[in-house]
């Protein structure tokens, strides 16, 4: 590089330095990053600018999304430097960075599909956002700057594809950063959102923003972009201004790589004998895919990742729905009968193509069992032979056959899913990223395997965002973009540059299914809202509670009386306050077994204190030692399960247990009679309504619009909704889930505060019932067991229906029996309803 | 580097291969630690009269837990253990009402329960995609119901045929030991030799990648809670046979143990291969540990406690594993496909 002063006189250069090559606003030095063996980035050193978009090009694997992760926290480099405004600000957490003033847009959206529009903003957004005006207006305008048009209060579970990535957007775009990074943020957009979204990006630009913008399309860099940044394998290949490089210049940098080694032959036949063929065929995220394969051609599928590559790959499995026609051998094949024919080696190894706890010889069998069986028995010393044989012949390196397979390389890996493929006998094959994580030496093998099952007649379909890899090995290529194919190449046409080029260079635009824009006025738009918030469930029940009531009357006046209302209203608020601990755990997408017996024992516990002939001392000490002992209960359980990674159901189960042993070991059996002043206090009543349930139903309330307007509230149902999304947006995911715990546990001491009331003596074995009794309640209430939605308002109703129920029961003179099977089918009836509602919903 | 080494066949391989290791050697060596405990601080623990009596109910968890082996193999957690076991407890004892000509047909009424339960349990699981948790405890209390509808909650007595068949010895051996390591060897010969066993085993291991090789995951999800609840069936009808004035809330306290004994065998609460030696083994240190914890002045009603610390102890043997496993699913679950995703 020639210094300024060498060509300019010294005052002009410095005028220069400090007016127009300014300071880099971000300066990244040197930063290298691995994951184990694999170095993401090796040594990379970029300058980014204020009032610069700076663009960041790179095939897939070339490291961008790690230096970004690097910028904004998220990752740790394991060397080099980060500064901010000549600032050295390593190391840096995502907090920090985004207090610095870098947000991100990310390419998956981070937000919470059970939460509104609204409440995305709110719990991801710093609260200054909103200060100095009313929410609804603040937010409603930053979503209409950036074009998106939905209600506020719609669950963003039922936003298309792009307006959830317009929503990330958004969130970005509100913070005014200082330095704005987007991830392929038009990958789902269309035209008009495209050129709205580069508008934005301009005006930030010239109000001194520095944006970052990682894209695959030259087309977009070309518009948008004023400085650009290659990266190849992990490595800075250069940085220029975007005018002084052509394209040819660009794709070349990103691709520039020469194959040393061999290829096996590609098919020598120019024109053999059509055996797979695939006419118009529409699924997922694609459209209208044709093409045919010849006996010893192999098929490459290319193109940008995401669009709709490896949804046609599942299609051809039979592990989509498709449209369109599916060939073979002249034959059309059905649907169902795709998914025994196929072979698919799935593209993630780890999610869909081994199982980590079987050995290498049941990962390479499991699909093929059959062949080794006699009258479904298997011979182990046939299905050792063929696995010997298969393992021979595609020369996989492992210690035994009954080793673990994560013990193998990822290339052997590779050739243990191969096996299976090869072992099931399939009538074709579809090999999803074969070579993705997997060293050199193994590639070119799997490429000979692919070669050799080809020419025995095979058809082999190869997806491969490796342009280069595909270029070697195919004999025909398609090329799609946005879900079409944009581009067939065959014989020499196939080059990596052409490849590259076809998908980078194509304007298709992105191709979405038609999207049903609900109108959002007049009554029945907003009944129909109504029926999809998570307070729906209210009227039904309300109904339901009715309805019994009128029943249960009519066969005997006396049900309606003050006293027997009095009494229901009683005994539903100590399960209506366990309930609603109970639904904090369902929030968080978690279950609390152990409150049953936490109320029993904290009944037995007050047993000892809160007698008659007690001082007043003594007795406050009980309620002291009650709610302490529900807090470390609460904490004991969040630190097993966050902590010492036990899922909620094991560690509370434990708990469950463990309690039931501590109340029999504290009495044996019942004794220690209540203060009958702390009980009339505790019961009572204006006129048939008890004060006590007066109260949970306020707190109940409270809850809800806590959750629904209060931080502590968002929280909570962004770690139930999607836990990993809510970390990606500063969400201290771990304290909330403890937290929440402790939360379950002093609601639950609040329930047995009522339970001691009602039973008046401290007796072990009560309480039990009251962990499936709060879980119908809470389940009856409409509360989602995936976590994410739910409403304290339905537990409460659940827990008053419930107890209306088995009131009703001893009622009518109907025997336990009863109690227990309208409880059952109560809770399974409500489960079902509710689950298949949801998932019609989703599909 | 290991990819240097040429494929060997050297290996011996078979039932005690490899992955069941950890587990095997775990709850081996614990159990020879606990007699040897016994042996020191409790001898009275490890007398062959004391054996006799305790194994019986050692018998019985271990089929219960096999039972539960097989629904958390599948990811799923099955809560109805008290109520099944219950319902064929009530069933064996009030329909004979101690006329030994009955039992027969009151032993097939008892499995006629189970299937059912165990039909509807599995179809809301594994295709209604009802959480297993609540599918379950709702299922429990239709048992109870129904236990209740036979019962009224008061216990009969045994007919005498049963408790020969289920309470007697033969050379010395008490039979439901027998029942128990026929139920064994019958669950590990279909695990592991079957097809069927084998591809249940792939599918709990990993149902995506089962469903990716083209395997039809469902029917086997919803068979776990089928023969689990025979499982369920068997192990109340030996209890009956046991005990002479079984109660009608006998399942009760074999909850948790079911789940101990799975998890102590090694088996991951988030699913896979299933170690059914390794449950009975458990099984019986479980129960000695109770014998062991009574024998040295614990009271009876702090059982429970020991049984809670034996679980927290056997997860958190596991744990190490368990955090390689979270970390894989987390990693690849993108959002766009996350409706199948499997519920922990």
């Amino acid at each position: 590089m020639i210094a300024l002063a060498e060509i300019v006189p010294v005052d002009r250069a410095e005028h220069m330095t400090a007016t127009q090559a300014a300071k880099p606003l971000v300066r990244l030095s040197r930063v290298s990053k691995s994951f184990g063996a694999v170095r993401a980035l090796s040594d990379v050193s970029v300058d980014i600018f204020a009032g610069e978009v700076h663009a960041i090009l790179g095939e897939n694997g070339a490291g961008k999304s790690t230096l970004m992760n690097i910028i904004t926290g998220v990752l740790q480099p394991n060397t080099g430097t980060i500064e901010f405004e000549g600032r050295n600000v390593m190391p840096l957490s995502p907090e920090s960075s985004s207090q610095l003033g870098i947000a991100i847009s990310y390419q998956h959206p981070a937000i919470l599909p059970d939460m509104t529009v609204l409440e995305n903003l709110q719990v991801s957004l710093p609260a200054r956002v909103f200060a100095g005006g009313r929410t609804d207006v603040i937010a409603r305008r930053l979503l209409d700057d950036i074009g998106l048009h939905v209600a506020l209060n719609a669950r963003v579970e039922t936003l298309t594809i792009a307006q959830k990535h317009l929503l990330e957007l958004a969130k970005a775009l509100a913070v005014d950063p200082k330095v704005l990074i987007l991830d392929e943020p038009t990958a789902a957009l269309d035209q008009d959102a495209t050129d709205m979204l580069f508008q934005r990006v301009r005006k930030l630009k010239d109000a001194g923003t520095a944006v970052i913008y990682i894209t695959h399309r030259l087309a977009e860099l070309r518009q948008i972009a004023d400085r650009v940044t290659v990266l190849r394998d992990g490595r800075h290949r250069g940085s220029m201004l975007a005018r002084d490089i052509t394209n040819r210049e660009l794709l070349d940098l990103i691709v520039g790589r020469t194959l040393a080694s061999a290829f096996p032959p590609k098919c020598a036949d120019a024109a053999p004998q059509v055996n797979f063929a695939v006419r118009g065929l529409s699924g997922g995220k694609f459209t209208d895919v044709s093409f045919e394969v010849g006996r010893g051609q192999i098929i490459g599928i290319a193109g940008v990742e995401g669009n709709g590559q490896s949804d046609l790959m599942r299609a051809l499995a039979g592990l989509q729905p498709s449209t369109g026609e599916i060939v073979m051998g002249g034959k059309p094949l059905a649907q169902r009968t795709l998914k025994d024919m196929a072979a698919y080696m799935p593209s993630d190894r780890h999610a869909e193509g081994l199982a980590a706890d079987l050995t290498i010889r049941e990962n390479a069998t499991f699909a093929a069992l059959d062949r080794f069986a006699s009258a479904g028995v298997l011979s182990r010393r046939r299905e050792v032979e063929e696995v010997r044989g298969v393992f021979n012949s595609l020369a996989v390196k492992a210690t035994g056959l009954e080793a673990r397979v994560g013990s193998l390389s990822g290339g052997n890996q590779q050739k243990v899913v191969m096996s299976r493929a090869l072992l099931s006998e399939p009538a074709y094959i579809l090999a999803d990223e074969p070579t993705q994580g997997v060293d050199v030496g193994a590639r070119f093998e799997i490429y000979r395997i692919l070669r050799e099952v080809s020419d025995a007649g095979t058809p082999v379909i190869v997806n491969s965002s490796d342009a280069a890899e595909l270029e070697g090995l195919c004999d025909i290529v398609i090329v799609m973009s946005r879900g079409r194919v944009v581009e067939t190449l065959r014989g020499n046409e196939i080059t990596e540059a052409r490849i590259v080029g076809a998908a980078v260079e194509a304007d298709t635009q992105a191709h979405h299914i038609d999207e049903a824009r609900r109108r959002a006025d007049g009554f029945g738009a907003r009944l129909r809202h109504f029926a999809q918030t998570d307070n729906a469930t209210v009227i039904p029940l309300v109904v339901v509670a009715a309805a019994l009531a009128l029943f249960v009357a009519g066969q005997n006046e006396n049900y309606l009386s003050a006293f027997n209302i009095s009494n229901i209203l009683i005994l539903a608020t100590a399960l209506g306050f366990i309930a609603l601990g109970q639904t904090i755990a369902l929030l968080m997408g978690g279950i609390d077994l152990s409150v049953g017996p936490l109320a029993g024992f904290l009944v037995v516990i007050g047993s000892f204190f809160i007698n008659d002939g007690n001082p007043a001392s003594t007795m406050a000490l009980g309620f002291v030692l009650m709610f302490g002992a529900a807090i470390v209960v609460g904490l004991i359980n969040g630190v097993l399960i966050r902590f010492a990674n036990f899922t909620p159901i094991a560690a509370t189960l434990a708990m469950f247990i463990g309690l039931q042993g501590m109340s029999f070991v504290l009495r044996d059996g019942p004794g220690g009679y209540i203060s009958f002043g702390v009980i009339d206090m505790l019961t009572w009543r204006v006129g048939p309504v008890p004060v006590a349930f007066v109260v949970m139903v306020a707190l109940a309330i409270a809850f809800e619009v806590g959750l629904r307007r209060l931080r502590p509230g968002w929280q909570l149902r962004a770690v139930g909704s999607d836990e990993q999304a809510a970390r990606r947006i500063g969400i201290r995911t771990d304290r909330t889930f403890v937290l929440g715990y402790v939360a379950v546990s002093v609601l639950t001491a609040v329930g047995a505060v009522m339970l001691m009331a009602q039973i008046g003596v401290g007796d072990p074995a009560q309480g039990v019932n009251y962990t499936l009794g709060s879980i119908t309640a809470v389940v009856l209430g409409g509360t989602s067991l995936l976590g994410g939605r739910g409403t304290f308002v339905g537990s409460v109703l659940g827990a008053v229906l419930l107890t209306e129920v088995l009131n009703a029961v001893s009622f009518m003179g109907l025997s336990q029996s009863y109690q227990y099977g309208f409880q059952g089918l109560l809770i399974l009836a409500a489960a079902l309803i509710y689950t298949t509602a949801r998932h019609r919903r989703e599909a | 580097m290991a990819d240097t080494t040429p494929f060997s066949f050297g290996r011996r391989f078979g039932l005690m291969a490899v992955p069941l290791a950890k587990g095997f050697a775990t709850i081996v060596v614990s159990t020879v630690v606990l007699i040897v405990l016994c042996a020191i601080f409790a001898p009275s623990a490890v007398t062959a009269g004391s054996l006799m009596g305790s194994l019986p109910f050692a018998s019985v968890l271990a089929i219960v837990g096999l039972g539960q082996m097989l629904v958390v193999q599948q990811g799923g957690f099955d809560l109805s253990v008290p109520g099944s076991v219950s319902l064929a407890v009530v069933i064996a004892t009030h329909m004979p009402n101690g006329n030994d000509a009955a039992l027969m047909q009151a032993v097939l009424v008892a499995f006629g329960f189970a299937l059912a339960a165990g039909v509807l349990n599995g179809v809301m699981v594994a295709y209604f995609r009802l959480n297993a948790i609540v599918a379950t405890i709702g299922m429990n209390a239709l048992l109870y119901s129904a236990v209740f509808a036979i019962s009224g909650g008061v216990p009969r007595i045994t007919t005498k045929a049963l408790a020969a068949i289920a309470g007697g010895q033969t050379l010395g051996i008490p039979h439901s030991v027998i029942f128990a390591l026929a139920v064994l060897i019958a669950v590990s010969f279909v695990l592991k030799k079957t097809v069927a066993g084998r591809r249940f085993e792939a599918i709990g291991a990993n149902p995506l990648a089962a469903r990716a090789a083209g395997l039809r995951v469902k029917p086997y999800q919803a068979l776990a809670y089928v023969v689990a609840q025979l499982h369920y069936c068997l192990a109340g009808i030996l209890i009956a046979g046991i005990t002479r004035e079984p109660t009608a809330f006998q399942g009760n306290s074999l909850l948790l143990p079911s789940v101990a004994v799975v998890v102590l065998a090694g088996t991951s609460l988030l699913g896979g291969r299933g170690f059914p030696i390794s449950v009975v083994i458990a099984a019986f240190f479980l129960n000695q540990l109770s014998q062991f914890a009574l024998s040295i002045g614990v009271p009876y009603s702090a059982q429970t406690i020991v049984q809670a610390l034996a679980l927290v102890f056997g997860i958190g043997v596991y744990s190490i594993d368990w955090t390689r496993r979270f970390k894989t699913t987390k990693q690849h679950s993108t959002e766009e496909e996350n409706h199948e995703n499997v519920e922990v």
